[in-house]
């Protein structure tokens, strides 16, 4: 088990070097009014030039690089070249609104999806195809249009929820809900449905299989072989849709960021690689990656834990 | 149920048809084919429909409402809606179409190779997916549209290396999953080389999943474009519908129309090709798909179903002086809807009864009908089976009364694990991999004795030590994985009678166990039944164990009994042609006997 | 399971319905009523500030959030108007290359530094060594002398017009001296201003909430107990957050605007901007047929800016010819209606140069000027020039511009002081003058101005007239700020600034 773990992180260190170096090379090659887009409109062309020697812009690709993951391994991800905040601190303040508005939708999304998508499968008939239609729906329409429709109605019309987030750094909880409410609800509406479909493919799977027959034959109520046999069996596929889920909307949630005023990852993403704010930039990459690689070792983890076979080998 | 049993046996035929076919009788796969011909169709001759110029602005008329020259209005530059609209479908479709054959010409090669041959290069193409599917994709997008500009053509390359890993996972896996297929063996024998194995005989299952797979990343493709475009990061100079989406939403409360076209053509491109999809899949999938009549209930699904109609109606009693059979069999008739109407019969009027300390065994060849009857003895016929005719009662009660269509799961769920149990085929898929053995022995115990964990663990075992298995408690703790098919079917055994049932049907119970294992088994359940006194409904294609256990057995074939009586009469003195021609094949010995063929039989 | 993707899915369509519906006007409910004794502000800003470090301060939409932590030197008053802040009085010698500057006493910064002559000395020298976004603003600054506790004299290496106006801009901000070019003022501001940062509320790129500093100098210009500015650069946000009643001010366009009317928003609209091409290559460098003034008219004459404002901008600015504003002094009124639409003219013109078969001009299109870029595409177009759009990422734009990328490119400039105006797209060292072209007799004009003292502005009008008649731009309109308030405040728009100083607002009465 232990060794299992090892090795993941030891892969996982692997695929982050790899990913730092792609998207530093790609960040290379953007990189060429990055000293003019600091100084302004108004810096004069040395200005500009003593900018680019002073962010080492002048240095080859390499040297720029290893400079850079000289300081990240200890921990050192420097400060935004616009802002001057230091990256683990622009980070710290935004990493916890991205991450509590993706890991409450995913977790409202897996009960959800779960339930609707064991209905789908098991009762078929009416729900099935609502399912299955509203799987179609939520896949086709656009998130932010569904994020405009929940702004107009519930914080303009009704006034139930703000428009715009008011998070800041200690509001209480209550700020907190009343600001992800509706960003949660538009990736719940967007991502249920997909998830349900799934979950149905994966029960309707399971239920097919010989165990359960026999468990059916033992005197088992149909209800335990669903909730306990056949969720376990079919919750690896339904926990891979969703950590894949959660993959996308590490990244997809920047619109509704935008639309909510959310200050979270989204955002300073955006901002960061269309103004080639190499430092932050490598910082959201690096924090990306990082969730993204726990993830996949808890599916994983998750997974042996349900499947012993998995378990062992 | 009123389906006349006109002709006698097997009726019907299985409805199957092309996936083509399938997929444009299934009404949301023709939905989706309409949609998306559409989608098309204003792509190719956006020339021909489109009015005007994508970017020809009437600067003096915004904003306009519909008339007779722009057929959807203008937008806020004075350009023309419709043709927009149609030369967007053009680039946008084209832009996805673009990302799903990057995604596929990167995706499919390794895929087959890495699945195909494995190795090194499997190793490696593993390592670069993961990396690919760690990578956050909106911000390598941004990157990448940052150091090569805002071309819609750039993204949708970059999109579709991104999306690759998903072509990769399900070509390697297909591939690996065919790879060592005797036809792919044989293939190799007769000296075809890899390339035209992979053309001939790989490429053709991968076909089908890569439809579905690429439908879906076209939906994501142009998803994720206008999504793009939305946040203002796309190229303005070229019309696409994520570019009018956005400056749709800029006038949104000046012209909500402008937003409407082109969410509208996305929306139904997207769910078309999601549609499109899930056609596919279903056709591949389902195969033969069930058109549920209006008359029929909907399909019973176990204990779970609402009650059916045979549920809520009053119990018939059964036929006076037939009361102390413990099962009696009566005209039974089971049949499957098919897609025309039609119902395809595999059970035509079978009669039998079964005794207390009875055993019972049903011969047949494979596709007689045999399991679709006992599995009507259960309950456990799959969802779509109806019984057309007859009824089937246990113990003085019915559990299919006479006129019923489905099984009763009211009356038999109470019946089974208590009184009825059963004995599956093969061993190791029908345990719950999940589960210890001891979960799964003491569980129905608990459940349906109502007895404590403690009772039913000491009593469990107790089981797999009569069962014949050496360590009980090393085996109790053990998953189904980590026993061998023998002593699985063993833990089977031990299962089915673990709730001192009256009736145990065993299906086929040693077809799937080792030569060496079967007699042992045999041996088992016989020792088992003489102790417990239980009644036995075997089923089976090998009258080498029927010999072996049987008092009494039944014949059938395509879905009718052909001969019933007594082992010894039947072995003796075959009268059906059907039955002599089975006992022929066996003697012929096609199937290994065990050792308690009577001497009599080779004369 | 009893909120189904039915029951959702029904949510959805009442709830487009009623998107819709609003949309349609009419629907939107008026934000609540301004509570009586407003003692809260909350704004939006469309961009966040680099940092609170006064060298990084830079003139437009980020200025009121420095206002409200820092006090400048003076004060720009909302009719342009330069008042008495942290200097008390400030006079210039007889050649205009010496400014006096006497300054309050009495007064601390947050930290509970003194300011005196000694810190605005270190504040100005910092700004000059920083070389901020706005650096430019102490170009011509030669040295600062302490005359005494409360009098410093600057010395100009070269007379600057524009250098008092500069002294109400970032160059006049004052910050802790101890502070200064430190990571904490870079995090916190550190100034003498109305109001103090309070920094546990307050997130980078978020928001950031002031409280009233006790014992201002100047309690006029303190009129809330507490200031919020969000940072809300999506213009949905700013609307939604504005119509919700979660703001009360905040710039938007005119097509938004009609929904924040419809909510009951008040309307501050003041001139700032003008909109049109700026012709950078007017030696030909690019495109030959640039240095001909005849094509360069022949532009001017393309357009129907009348239709061109109706439609983009609903009527919400006033067609110009000129760059500079009628506020700025430099304004020449007999310019106007110069350069009226002619597409006939237009292509006399390009005959006479030689282009009666047209030519083509690369154009950058970018976030924000696509509907524009297109309509200037098809007037272009028809008069016979072929517009071929190029997209620019948006942070690239200003750089691109400055390399010289483009020949020619659509923009929007503040209409500033004369001076500034012309050291912003005028002169040879000009950002907007990438070719640095420039003609013996408009280079003397230049001269005069920047020599002229009081009467600089006077002089700049020659200026004026010389790039209209020859054509060194297409200013098509000068565009209305539409700046929305909520009922529970009033405001005064600021000439010349993209929003209003922190001073200009009050509580509703």
């Amino acid at each position: 088990m232990l060794t299992f773990i090892l090795r993941r992180v030891a892969a996982g260190i692997v695929v982050l070097c790899a990913i730092s170096f792609i998207t530093y090379v790609l960040l290379y090659f953007s990189s060429a009014n990055i000293a003019r887009n600091i100084l302004g409109e108004f810096a004069s062309q040395d200005q500009v030039a003593a900018k680019e020697v002073a962010l080492g812009l002048d240095q080859p690709l390499m040297t720029r690089f290893f400079a850079w993951a000289g300081h990240a391994i200890t921990g050192d991800f420097g400060t935004s070249w616009f802002t001057a905040e230091p990256v683990v601190h622009a980070l710290e303040n935004r990493l916890p609104v991205t991450l509590t508005l993706v890991v409450v939708a995913i977790v409202l999304i897996a009960i959800c999806a779960t339930l609707l998508g064991m209905a789908a499968a098991v009762k078929r008939g009416w729900i099935d195809r609502v399912v299955q239609t509203a799987a179609v729906v939520g896949d086709a329409i656009p998130g932010f249009v569904i994020a405009i429709v929940l702004v107009t109605l519930f914080a303009i019309q009704l006034k139930l929820f703000p428009a715009t987030s008011s998070i800041v750094p200690g509001a209480g909880a209550d700020v907190w809900i009343a600001s992800l409410a509706l960003p949660v609800i538009a990736l719940l509406i967007n991502g249920v449905t997909g998830g349900a479909q799934q979950i149905r493919s994966a029960v309707i799977k399971q239920l097919e299989k010989d165990y359960v027959r026999t468990l059916r034959s033992r005197g088992i109520s149909e209800r335990e072989i669903l909730f306990k046999h056949v969720l376990r069996s079919a919750a690896p596929a339904g926990l891979t849709v969703l950590s894949l889920q959660f993959i996308g909307m590490l990244g997809g949630v920047v619109i509704l960021e935008q639309i909510f005023a959310l200050p979270g990852m989204g955002a300073l993403a955006v901002q960061s690689t269309t103004m080639g704010d190499i430092p932050l930039v490598m910082g959201v990459v690096l924090y990306t990656v990082v969730i993204v690689i726990i993830v996949n070792l808890l599916v994983d983890l998750i997974n042996g834990w349900l499947n012993p076979k998995v378990r062992v080998s | 149920m009123s389906q006349p049993a006109a002709a006698s046996g097997q009726t019907g035929t299985v409805v199957r048809s092309r996936v083509i076919t399938r997929i444009l009788k299934n009404p949301l796969g023709i939905t989706a084919i309409a949609i998306l011909s559409l989608m098309i169709l204003m792509a190719v001759l956006a020339n021909v429909l489109a009015p005007f110029d994508p970017n020809f602005a009437n600067i003096g008329k915004t904003l306009a409402s519909p008339d007779a020259s722009n057929l959807l209005g203008t937008d806020s530059v004075g350009r023309d809606v419709w043709s927009r609209l149609v030369f967007g479908a053009r680039t946008t479709l084209l832009s996805a179409l673009l990302c799903a054959t990057v995604a596929i010409v990167i995706g499919l090669p390794t895929g087959l190779i890495a699945g195909y041959y494995g190795g090194k290069f499997d190793a490696v193409a593993n390592w670069v997916v993961n990396i690919l599917m760690s990578l956050p994709g909106i911000i390598v997008l941004l990157t990448v549209r940052a150091a090569f500009g805002p071309s819609v053509w750039i993204s949708m390359v970059a999109f579709g290396v991104l999306l690759s890993p998903g072509y990769f996972r399900l070509t390697r896996t297909s591939v690996q999953a065919v790879r060592n297929e005797l036809y792919v063996d044989a293939a190799r024998v007769a000296g075809l080389s890899d390339g035209s194995i992979i053309a001939r005989h790989i490429f053709s299952v991968v076909r089908a999943p890569i439809i579905i797979q690429t439908a879906m990343v076209c939906g994501i493709a142009i998803a994720i474009q206008s999504g793009l475009e939305f946040l203002g990061l796309g190229d303005p100079t070229v019309a696409t519908w994520g570019v009018m989406l956005s400056e749709g939403f800029k006038n949104v409360y000046l012209n909500p129309t402008l937003l409407l076209w082109p969410a509208l053509a996305i929306g139904l491109s997207i769910g078309g090709l999601v549609l499109l999809g899930n056609a596919v899949r279903d056709a591949l999938e389902d195969g033969v798909k069930i058109k549920a009549r209006k008359a029929a209930p909907a399909p019973a699904a176990g204990g779970a179903a609402p009650a059916s109609r045979a549920d809520r109606r009053k119990v018939a009693t059964v036929d006076a002086g037939t009361e102390h059979h413990l099962v009696k069999v009566s005209h039974l008739g089971v049949g499957y809807p098919q897609a025309d109407g039609s119902v395809k019969k595999v059970v035509d009027d079978v009669s039998f009864h079964l005794d207390r300390g009875e055993v019972l065994g049903i011969v047949g060849e494979s596709g007689s009908g045999k399991s679709q009857t006992a599995f009507s003895i259960l309950g456990l016929l799959p969802d779509n089976a109806r019984i057309v005719a007859g009824c089937i009662q246990f113990d003085g009660n019915y559990t299919v009364a006479p006129g019923d269509d489905v099984v009763s799961q009211g009356r038999v769920s109470s019946l089974r694990g208590k009184r009825i149990s059963y004995i599956p085929q093969e061993p190791m898929s029908n345990l719950d991999p999940a589960f210890t053995i001891g979960y799964q022995l003491v569980t129905p115990m608990m459940r349906v004795l109502g007895i404590s964990k403690a009772e039913a663990t000491s009593r469990a075992m107790k089981l797999l030590a009569d069962v014949g298995i050496v360590s009980p408690e090393r085996t109790f703790k053990a998953y189904p994985h980590e026993v061998s098919g023998g002593m699985a079917q063993r833990v089977l055994i031990a299962g089915a009678i673990s709730c001192e049932p009256d009736l145990i049907i065993a299906d086929e119970p040693t077809t799937a166990l080792d030569v060496t294992v079967q007699a042992d088994v045999l041996d088992l359940i016989r020792d088992l039944q003489k102790r417990l006194g239980v009644g036995v409904l075997l089923v089976t294609h090998n009258f080498g164990v029927v010999s072996d256990l049987c008092d009494r057995v039944v014949v059938m074939q395509n879905g009718r009994l052909v001969e019933e009586g007594p082992v010894r009469e039947i072995l003796r003195n075959p009268s059906d042609p059907y039955t002599q021609k089975l006992l022929g094949s066996m003697l012929e010995g096609k199937e290994p006997m065990t050792m308690l063929v009577p001497a009599g039989m080779e004369a | 399971m009893k909120f189904g993707p039915k029951a959702a899915s029904v949510a959805a369509i009442a709830a487009m319905t009623i998107a819709l519906s609003a949309c349609g006007g009419g629907g939107g409910t008026p934000a609540g009523p301004a509570a009586a004794g407003t003692t809260s502000l909350t704004l939006a800003s469309l961009q966040d500030l680099k940092s609170f470090d006064t060298s990084v301060a830079h003139i437009g939409h980020t200025m009121p959030i420095f206002q409200t932590a820092y006090d400048s030197l003076i004060q720009r008053l909302p009719d342009g108007k330069l008042a008495p802040m942290l200097a008390t009085k400030w006079e210039y010698n007889a050649d205009n290359t010496v400014l006096t500057v006497s300054l309050r006493t009495g007064v601390t910064f947050s930290d509970g530094a003194k300011f005196d002559a000694a810190a605005a000395k270190a504040n100005l020298d910092y700004f000059k060594k920083a070389k901020g976004s706005d650096a430019y603003q102490v170009a011509s600054l030669g040295s600062v002398d302490v005359v005494d506790d409360s009098t410093i004299k600057i010395t100009l290496a070269t007379p600057d017009p524009a250098f008092e106006y500069y002294l109400t801009q970032a160059a006049g901000l004052m910050g802790s001296p101890k502070a200064l070019g430190t990571p904490e003022m870079a995090a916190a501001p550190d100034g003498t201003g109305p109001y103090v940062m309070d920094k546990a509320s307050s997130v980078v790129g978020s928001q950031y909430v002031f409280t009233k500093r006790e014992g201002y100098w100047n309690a006029d210009l303190q009129k809330f107990a507490k200031v919020t500015i969000k940072i809300l650069p999506d213009l949905t946000a700013r609307t939604n957050a504005l119509v919700s009643g979660q703001i009360d001010g905040a710039l938007l366009d005119p097509k938004t605007g009609k929904q924040a009317e419809a909510a009951g928003m008040k309307l501050n609209s003041s001139q700032v901007d003008w909109q049109g091409l700026l012709l950078f290559d007017r030696d030909g460098k690019i495109n030959p047929e640039l240095a001909n003034v005849k094509v360069r008219q022949a532009i001017n004459f393309a357009f129907d800016r009348k239709t061109i404002l109706e439609q983009q901008y609903l009527g919400q600015g006033t067609v110009t010819d000129q760059v500079f504003g009628p506020e700025s002094g430099a304004y020449v009124e007999g310019l106007e209606n110069k350069y009226n639409y002619d597409p006939a003219k237009a292509k006399s013109l390009l005959a006479e140069a030689g282009y009666a078969n047209g030519f083509t001009l690369k154009l950058p299109s970018f976030t924000g000027y696509e509907a524009i870029v297109a309509v200037i595409t098809q007037q272009l177009g028809d008069v016979g020039i072929k517009v071929e759009s190029v997209p620019v990422p948006n942070a690239n734009v200003v750089s691109d511009f400055a390399a010289g990328k483009f020949a020619v490119a659509p923009f929007q400039l503040y209409q500033g002081e004369p001076w500034v105006a012309i050291n912003q797209m005028i002169s040879t060292t000009a950002l907007y003058n990438p070719f640095k072209a420039t003609t013996p007799e408009l280079q003397a004009m230049i001269d005069a101005v920047h020599n002229g003292g009081t009467n600089s502005a006077e002089l700049a009008k020659d200026v004026n007239t010389y790039v209209t008649d020859n054509a060194w731009f297409a200013p098509l309109y000068r565009l209305n700020q539409m700046y929305y308030t909520s009922k529970a405040i009033t405001v005064t728009p600021q000439l010349q600034q993209a929003v209003p100083s922190i001073y200009n607002y009050a509580p509703a009465k």
